[in-house]
């Protein structure tokens, strides 16, 4: 295949419109006597049946299938064509927590619509318990009777008081868009949605010493608006949008009563933390685009301006009635964000096997929300003496991507490119951060059917200091340094391979990359990350087709710590692996009546920790492990061209093993009454049957 | 402002810029789709008739009233459709789509830009896929009722079949629930969108997450600086290991920065676990387990995070 000409010939394309291509051929014969358009109504409705073995939240996560029993289902979806109006509709998963509906239509080259609505059900835990009981005010209130005390193991009343609650929420979307070509060239678009989202989550609620697993109720609604108008032709177009998301949430704080003991003096049996405030994004987004065949040419920008607020009424500084406090400065944030985004994109084919591209993007956050002094109340129980001003993070960040394309031979291209990055922060320890990233690539294409890439380069993040006082203000050890904001080199390499024929195809991914942090006594010193990625499919007749997929990945980070608060005195290494395989075949209209299919998955996660100290030796961590196989089965029998029944078996388990929740009970930890969340050990066989119909124009 | 009244301005010049295009000749077949049918009258190729490329009311489309039918897209076909000499074979029409395809991917990208280019066509130019020679057709089948790559279930697996290492992630214990087919690539990623060199739905990889995690949002009285610059500096969005998608364990992802004097500086060894002396500083939440507000705080009492 020639290569590299992409440019000219789409740009080529893209000034020879189909009108202009049709204004001179003579279709007055082209009949279309043979061409079936599409009028009238079809749809395609299923009803169907799903016995679930057992419950689980991780399988009924996202999907519905949270609980053990039979669960009655409808989907279906539809069309409508009529001269150039078109209707779609589809459900799916209506008996579930998951379920969606949509509908969009309108009329081609005038208007078009959509309104949708589905769900989306988050299972975390369903293994959870609390002593905790909400009230009608929403606090959560420690039973009756219940005996406080220093640590968990010493509350007597504790292990008769807990309460199965799972840890789950649920959010709907309801979404409302319409276009309009108000002409050929110019189109107007709205959209509007509306996200709400309900349930439980874990909160920690903190004493001195002590914590408390909370759940959390969840009550958000987030609206969102986008509103747009376009003018393009061929050769250009400017289009100017505005955006809004407006965030409301309807528990302003979280109350609770302290369950170990209190000071009776103090008085601090309540506690109270702040919940996420309402906030408020609006931007403003103008944008253009032209492209000069002449010049070969195509460049694009963007402009945005946008403004965060949040300005929700502040809780005092305790709940604490006996503890005095100076009054607060505001009585609430009246905090302010600007953000400005400009961009600029420019492609260029400079000869006929050269191309330059060039992309720079520039963010900014200014965070003008007044800075003042407060003096805060230590978990409820004691005044600071330490006053401490609010800190409003701003940063600016620009990245520059250079890169060049060239066509040494018909089947090489070779490919160098620059990206540079500079970030400058307020209030954090580096105010000027550099990152300049050199890149390679060579990709041969010796046929259409084979291609091998290979791409390889290396980087440099550097800073103009670190500024260890400033660090000290916050109580940093001078010698730490943030892995965001630290030196760091990185050398990376990715291959790809792939090939494909009539009925094979294989591509193989695999990607390095190795960072090393040389002027970090503290913090990440280093790391690896190894991935590899193939695929093999093999369509063995016209309906019949078979895969496997696997990927592995290690990913592995060094890091120092010193206890002391002086010189590197603990040394902790993270490894995380991950292998995942997949097979699967399908075929279809055996005897012209069966479908087969089946997939199988599995993906095995480890995740190993040993943290080395001077004072107690090498620990190691017993490994974190995720162990998940999933394994379909369809079935399906057509009757006739209108009715299909089907039948479908899956079994998935999932399997964890992790120190954090294993045998953490309520009361295992002595300064911290957890909900007892184990965890996920699942095995679920779902049986499903269903019946297709299908109703309208004939085929 | 300067810069919105700039970008104004030359977006003003380039509306002024645009002119008409010009035609050009070529050979096509005498009775247009007719021709074609009388051969292809497969399911596959019937089934364009159910998409908006077949609607012959759609003056802009190609089966509209004076348009070019299939050859719209596919080219000039007199030549294929032509009479060949036994054993001769039948010369190829113009276009062919898709993998396999001996057609330039040029000409077939330019045929889908012919009609698109004014909506998608610059952001095609100017992202990435071009550059790693990606086809139309390697993502869309422009003849199936139901393109796969624009339903949420079955969008991410078009996607994967070159973003393997991605599949992987999703894949992992704790990832968006692409998996479970209930969301797709482009609730975060905006391929033909208007985000210059990014791809991303919104403008930033926090503008992006916040469309649905709004709450992390802010600006909070105190913030967790990381917090309102990166989310993928905690997250990594296509899966992970580790609950909450963090890119590793607490405590060690916290210590990663914070090297305070007292407990956020002591190593967390294995003796903490719950078979040894349990610690609230392992077990559970980790380090959330008090400073739960890891997002920022908007109590007055809130500066550690932990109201």
């Amino acid at each position: 295949m020639k290569r590299n000409q992409t440019l000219t010939l789409c740009i080529a394309a893209a000034v020879l419109s189909s009108a202009a291509h049709a204004q001179d051929v003579d279709t007055s014969d082209w009949a279309c006597e043979y061409c079936p358009f599409e009028e009238g109504h079809r749809a395609d409705y299923e009803l169907g049946a799903t016995d679930v073995s057992d419950d689980s939240a991780y399988f009924g996560n996202a999907t519905g299938y949270d609980e053990e029993g039979v669960y009655a289902n409808v989907d279906g979806n539809g069309t409508y064509a009529k001269d150039a109006y078109r209707m779609r509709w589809e459900a799916e998963d209506l008996g579930l927590d998951s379920r969606v509906i949509g509908l969009d239509g309108g009329r081609l080259g005038s208007y078009n619509f959509n309104l949708g609505y589905r769900e989306l059900p988050r299972r975390q835990f369903n293994s959870t318990a609390t002593i905790f009981e909400q009230t009608a005010n929403g606090t959560l209130s420690l039973p009756s009777p219940w005996v406080h005390a220093g640590t968990t193991g010493d509350m007597t009343e504790l292990n008769s008081s807990l309460v199965s609650r799972n840890i789950e929420s649920d959010r709907s979307v309801f979404d409302l868009g319409a276009g309009f070509y108000l002409s050929d060239r110019w189109t107007l678009s709205a959209d509007y949605r509306r996200q709400e989202q309900d349930g439980l989550r874990i909160g920690g609620g903190s004493s001195f010493s002590q914590a408390s697993a909370l759940p959390m109720p969840i009550d958000y609604v987030t609206d969102e608006v986008d509103l747009g108008i376009r003018y393009g032709t061929d050769k250009g177009f400017v289009s100017l949008a505005w955006y809004l998301s407006d965030f409301g949430n309807d528990n302003t704080a979280l109350t609770w009563e302290q369950p170990y003991t209190f000071d009776p003096i103090i008085g601090n049996d309540t506690f109270r933390l702040a919940q996420a405030p309402d906030n408020r994004f609006q931007q403003v987004l103008l944008q253009a685009g032209y492209s000069f065949p002449q010049q070969r040419t195509v460049v694009r920008i963007s402009a945005a301006m946008g403004e965060i607020e949040q300005d929700s009424e502040f809780l005092p500084y305790t709940i604490t009635s006996s503890i005095a406090t100076s009054p607060l400065p505001r009585s609430s944030l009246a905090g302010s964000i600007d953000t400005s985004n400009f961009a600029l994109a420019l492609t260029s084919k400079i000869f006929s096997k050269a191309r330059i591209k060039l992309n720079y993007r520039y963010d900014e956050r200014d965070n003008k929300t007044v800075q003042d002094v407060w003096n805060r109340v230590i978990v409820d129980t004691f005044a600071s003496v330490d006053l401490e001003e609010n800190i409003p993070y701003s940063f600016e960040r620009s990245t520059l991507n250079l890169s060049a394309d060239y066509d040494l031979l018909d089947t090489v291209r070779v490919s160098a490119g620059y990206d540079r990055k500079d970030l400058d922060r307020d209030f954090q320890e580096v105010a000027e951060q550099t990152e300049d990233n050199g890149w390679g690539r060579l990709r041969w294409q010796p046929t259409s059917a084979l291609e091998l890439d290979i791409r390889g380069g290396a980087s440099e993040r550097d800073i103009d200091s670190y500024n260890e006082t400033f660090a000290t203000t916050l109580g940093q050890n001078p010698l730490m340094r943030k892995y965001n904001l630290a030196y760091r080199s990185r050398e990376y390499g990715d291959v790809k391979l792939s090939f494909s024929s009539d009925k094979f195809s294989i591509s193989l991914d695999a990607l390095i990359a190795e960072d090393s942090y040389t002027q970090s006594e503290l913090g990440i010193t280093g790391g690896e990350e190894r991935r590899v990625a193939a695929d093999f499919s093999w369509t063995f007749s016209e309906n019949g087709s078979a895969y496997l997929t696997a990927g592995f990945e290690e990913m592995e980070s060094e890091q120092v710590g010193s206890e002391a608060f002086s010189t590197p005195d603990w040394y902790a290494t993270h490894d995380d692996d991950f292998a995942t395989y997949g097979a699967g075949f399908r075929v279809r209209n055996i005897a012209e009546k069966f479908d087969l299919q089946m997939d199988y998955m599995r993906s095995d996660g480890t995740s190993e920790i040993v943290v080395d100290s001077n004072v107690g030796g090498p620990s190691a961590f017993p490994d974190l492990t995720s162990k998940l196989d999933y394994f379909r089965f369809r079935f399906a029998y057509r009757r006739s061209e209108r009715f299909e029944l089907n039948l479908n078996l899956r079994y998935q388990r999932f399997v964890a093993e992790d120190w954090a929740l294993d045998g953490v009970e309520p009361a295992t930890v002595p300064l911290l009454l957890s909900l007892g969340a184990d965890p996920y050990d699942e095995d679920v066989f779902m049986f499903g049957i269903g019946f297709r119909f299908s109703i309208g124009t004939e085929e | 402002m300067k810069l919105l009244i700039q970008t104004v301005s030359i977006a003003a010049l380039l509306i002024v810029a645009m002119q008409s295009a010009d035609a050009q000749e070529s050979e096509y077949s005498r009775e247009g789709a007719d021709t074609c049918l009388a051969c292809h009258d497969d399911d596959l190729t019937l089934a364009v008739f159910r998409t908006k490329h077949a609607v012959p009311s759609d003056s802009r489309g190609p089966f509209g009233h004076g348009q070019l039918q299939c050859e719209a897209c596919h080219g000039p076909g007199d030549t294929h459709a032509g009479r060949v000499r036994r054993g001769q074979e039948r010369p190829p029409i113009s276009i062919i789509f898709g993998t396999g395809s001996v057609t330039p991917l040029e000409a077939q990208n330019g045929a889908c830009l012919t009609c698109h280019q004014a909506d998608i066509g610059f952001s095609w130019h100017t992202d990435a896929h071009p550059s790693d020679e990606v086809a139309c057709a390697d993502c869309h089948l422009s003849h199936a009722a139901t393109d796969p790559v624009r339903q949420t279930a079955t969008q991410p697996d078009v996607c994967f079949a070159c973003h393997q290492i991605q599949r992987s992630e999703t894949r992992k214990a704790f990832a968006h629930p692409i998996l479970q087919g209930k969301m797709d690539c482009m609730g975060c990623h905006d391929i033909h969108g208007d985000t210059v060199a990014t791809q991303l739905a919104r403008l930033t990889v926090n503008d992006t997450c916040q469309q649905c995690h709004a709450e992390k949002r802010g600006p909070y009285l105190w913030e967790h600086a990381p917090v309102s610059e990166d989310c993928g500096l905690c997250h990594s969005p296509h899966g992970s290991n580790h609950p909450g998608m963090l890119t590793k364990r607490a405590p060690l992802l916290c210590q990663s920065c914070h090297s305070q004097s007292g407990h956020p500086s002591i190593p967390q060894d294995a003796d903490g676990l719950a078979a040894g002396t349990p610690s609230q500083f392992l077990l559970g939440q980790a380090c959330m387990n008090c400073h739960s507000q890891v997002h920022g705080s908007n109590h007055p009492s809130g500066s550690k995070l932990m109201r």
